[in-house]
């Protein structure tokens, strides 16, 4: 398969200090860090909107438990932003490495646009604070403090828009044309359905993480938490279950957008078997939350078993994910490596022809001034007998200034003598004295 | 060629928006790494003199921090890289290659500093002073210092590696790194020096400033406040200049010698003597300023304050133009040129042509007839010069070739990294490819001379 457009690969080892071992550990490094990103990211998005969602239905209802579920959630709100950004570095680090000619080609392409995961991030971290730090203030100017709960989970909302874009992007570098932009990358139906595939998913994660914290919350000293803590395992549930069925059919629509080279390659290579192992695992995980839909009491083996069997599920996912990112860029890395290979060794023959090749000639016909005009860089705007930046040296000569006068318009010059010129010379106090009267002499000499 | 599709941008161009994330990466940063330090210190003096209201008073300089570390710190922290992933990919992927272990403890260092940044925060209101508890509470911030600081010693040496590599390249053809000479620069344990005090001192300058805002009516605790945090500035100030001097003497002749345009921009070459007089306005302006805080801490105004932050802010962002400006023309000394072209590849491009090994340039460019010269020649400007020039915005090149007729821009094309302008890169390619760039140049102005 021939690629239109590939950048060549950076001239420069990837470190693994040539040992294969090491090719793993990135790998491992990429699959595991990537997972526990995305899963920070997930309740980012997920506890954010749940948040603002019972501080809303508390203030309608006048509701104190429902108002205390939604200040728990500002707590995970907290860590995940950090921990979700933290986390997002060393996928960052990675792929940056690992897939440095296609990535960098796609958040190129997509920017400015790309910017957006740096400022809108600070933003909505901004807005999430104020939202959780004047929680009491604002307690009874509601509709404000839900306004700024709003505009925080929205903006939160549309990072993944600029995530999902450059990801897709760099993944099908067949896509690509000399004018590809961040709007073509955001409004296909690969990213579309990615997308929705990804904001389902964070709430079904939030769904099993409201499970867990509502669990542990029910053991609190204070009654309301208790009951913020059942109000959360009860809403968990749905919010587990009804994304993840959606997801079932988004799945398949995710994985039939790619170019047919890529899921051909996936499926050659036995990464399906993912696919399916994560599709039952998630499968039993369901069906035990549905079982115990309606138990208030929702005990700690069950739901350990239904946690436990989710995160087969989101383990295989990130597995079969790497597998799909090697089945659409092995081809296009190998041809970078091999025309990066080609432009090194050109350049090694022409640097070392250059360093061979004889050095410019007639050094002797140039007089001293002359040279040192050169070497001082004033050839850069002047010349012997044409007008260029500044005048020609010729004409300097013509005006009949002593050889003195010439040394000091060289530190100071005169742009009032020649207003014929754009640009006013500026001072050139970086000329040695005794090369100053050597340019001098040189010049007054032409005629 | 290691080039990538092209970005542009317009009006501001790439020194500004990378500028504009950085600078506010330094500022919170050091904040955060001097912060942590300075904390840790008040910590320690609130538990042994069990002072309640001092501790009050820590805990919301803490605040103050936590927001402004982890909302913009970290993420303009970031966005450098994500900056020069955009900017300049050529440079970032090189320097990712070389550094990347050292990048990777980093982020492992990083984790720790977080994850005991958090649980400090966010565990600080249960373990009140006067218990027990808070002998282990004082523990995480101790830690959280310490972190903090390896971080800032691991970036230090990345920063050090651009200005002086040493001899890093073991070979040049394949080039082969050498890690840890990459590492041991020459510039990084003097630069880490000079960083940590002045880090230290810009944030006691903040704690200063921030007691006086805390410290409210409540006068004592504002005096207690900005007499400890003073302390810690005056202490600093010594072993920051020792190390300055240290770090001064690393940089190469040629740098060395753009120092005094780097504080005073081109615009204002031809007074020199304004960067001396710039520098030291701002010292004065910090001398005075926190002369008057530490002796009359009751009554110095709301205006010292600020006086004493603007002036030490303004003193960093121009240490960091001036270490940024005298690296140039270079990106990575020596080895890259500013606008990501390796110095060992300019033969080549000479000889070949640049367009030849553009990846990302219609086809249909590749070869230069009179129809298409100024469309390519508008490629080149792409190509190599907006790094550092927008057309009509900042650094703007058709300012810079006004009044220039096309034989003078070609004339000066070919001369770009000469005495007058030792920070530009020469131009790499031919000298078709030359006369292209200059006859795009020259339609710049074209409406205007009418």
């Amino acid at each position: 398969m021939q690629f239109n457009f590939i950048p060549n690969d950076i001239p420069l080892p990837i470190p693994t200090g040539g040992l294969e071992a090491v090719d793993v550990v990135l790998t491992v490094l990429l699959v595991v860090a990537w997972l526990v990103h995305i899963l920070f990211i997930n309740v980012l998005l997920g506890a954010s909107t749940g948040s603002v969602y019972f501080n809303k239905r508390g203030a309608r209802e006048n509701n104190p438990v429902f108002d205390r579920v939604a200040y728990l959630l500002t707590t995970p709100v907290t860590v995940c932003e950090n921990m979700g950004a933290l986390w997002g570095v060393a996928p960052l680090l990675l792929v940056s490495v690992m897939f440095t000619p296609l990535f960098y080609a796609a958040t190129i392409m997509n920017s400015p646009q790309w910017l957006h995961i740096i400022y809108g991030n600070i933003a909505a971290f901004l807005l999430s604070y104020l939202y959780k730090y004047t929680w009491h203030k604002l307690e009874h100017r509601k509709s404000l403090h839900l306004a700024i709960g709003t505009a925080a989970v929205a903006l939160f909302l549309t990072l993944p828009l600029v995530f999902m874009a450059t990801v897709q992007l760099y993944l099908t570098p067949t896509t690509w044309t000399g004018n590809t932009h961040f709007w073509d990358a955001l409004f296909r139906a690969d990213t579309f359905f990615r997308l929705v595939h990804f904001y389902l998913a964070s709430f079904a994660v939030t769904g099993l993480f409201m499970m867990i914290y509502g669990t542990a919350k029910r053991k609190s000293d204070d009654e309301v938490t208790r009951q913020a803590g059942d109000v959360l395992v009860n809403t968990g549930k749905s919010w587990f279950l009804l994304p993840t069925l959606l997801n079932l059919f988004a799945g398949p629509l995710v994985l039939f957008q790619f170019p047919s080279y890529g899921i051909e390659n996936f499926f050659n290579a036995g990464w399906f078997w993912l696919i399916i192992l994560g599709v039952a695992a998630i499968l039993g995980a369901a069906y035990l939350t549905v079982k115990d839909f309606f138990n208030p009491e929702l005990s700690k083996g069950k739901l350990w078993s239904i946690v436990g069997l989710a995160f087969v599920t989101v383990l295989s996912m990130a597995t079969l994910r790497h597998g799909m990112r090697l089945s659409l860029t092995s081809e296009a890395m190998a041809q970078a490596k091999t025309q990066s290979d080609e432009f090194v060794a050109r350049s090694k023959t022409a640097s070392d022809e250059a360093k061979t090749a004889p050095k410019a000639v007639a050094v002797a016909t140039v007089s001293a001034g002359e040279a040192a005009a050169g070497k001082q860089g004033c050839l850069a705007c002047h010349a012997v007998d044409q007008k260029l930046v500044g005048p020609a040296y010729k004409e300097v000569a013509k005006r009949g200034y002593t050889e003195q006068q010439i040394v000091d318009l060289i530190y100071t010059p005169k742009p009032s003598n020649w207003p014929d010129f754009a640009v006013p010379m500026p001072p050139q106090t970086q000329v040695p004295k005794a090369e100053a009267a050597l340019i001098a002499q040189w010049i007054s000499g032409l005629k | 060629m290691f080039d990538f599709p092209i970005f542009a941008m317009p009006l501001f161009g790439h020194r500004f928006i990378f500028a504009f994330d950085a600078i506010v990466h330094v500022f919170v940063s050091h904040a955060a790494v001097g912060g942590s330090i300075v904390l840790a210190l008040a910590q320690y003096f609130a538990i042994k003199n069990n002072d309640r209201k001092f501790d009050e008073l820590t805990y919301k300089i803490l605040f103050t921090l936590f927001i402004l570390a982890t909302a913009v710190g970290a993420l303009t922290g970031i966005g450098i890289w994500v900056h020069v992933n955009i900017i300049n990919p050529a440079a970032i992927g090189a320097l990712l290659r070389v550094f990347f272990w050292k990048w990777f403890v980093e982020w492992i260092v990083f984790n720790v500093e977080m994850i005991l940044l958090l649980m400090f925060f966010l565990t600080w209101k249960s373990k009140p002073i006067g218990t027990p508890a808070k002998a282990g509470h004082f523990k995480l911030v101790v830690g959280y210092a310490v972190a903090s600081w390896l971080t800032m010693a691991i970036i230090t040496a990345i920063l050090g590696f651009q200005m002086t590599p040493g001899n890093w390249l073991a070979s040049e053809f394949p080039a082969k790194p050498d890690y840890l000479a990459s590492l041991m620069n020459p510039s990084w344990l003097p630069s880490l020096g000079f960083r940590t005090f002045f880090a230290i001192i810009w944030a006691s300058a903040g704690a200063i400033a921030l007691s006086w805002f805390y410290g409210g009516d409540d006068l004592e605790t504002r005096e207690k406040g900005i007499r400890f945090f003073s302390k810690i500035l005056y202490l600093s100030i010594i072993p920051m200049l020792g190390f300055g001097y240290w770090y001064y003497l690393q940089f190469p002749q040629a740098a060395k010698d753009l120092f005094v345009l780097g504080v005073i921009t081109r615009r204002l070459a031809a007074n020199p003597q304004l960067a001396v007089q710039v520098t030291l306005g701002l010292v004065t302006l910090v001398v005075v300023s926190s002369a008057y805080l530490f002796l009359r801490p009751k009554k110095a105004p709301m205006l010292a304050a600020l006086a004493l932050i603007l002036g030490s802010g303004a003193l960093i962002g121009e240490f960091e133009r001036v270490r940024e400006f005298v690296r140039k023309p270079y990106i990575i000394y020596g080895y890259m040129y500013a606008n990501g072209i390796r110095v060992q590849d300019m033969p080549l491009l000479n000889k070949e042509g640049y367009l030849k090994q553009a990846v990302f340039l219609p086809p249909e460019l590749r070869q230069i007839t009179p129809e298409n010269k100024v469309k390519v020649g508008e490629y080149l400007y792409l190509f190599e010069c907006r790094y550092c020039h927008t057309v009509n915005g900042i650094n703007s090149v058709k300012t810079r070739v006004k009044g220039w007729d096309e034989p003078t821009i070609y004339h000066r094309i070919g001369q770009l990294n000469s005495p007058a302008t030792p920070y530009m890169p020469p131009f790499a390619g031919t000298d078709e490819e030359r006369a292209a760039l200059a006859a795009y140049l020259v339609t710049l102005n074209a409406d205007s001379k009418n």
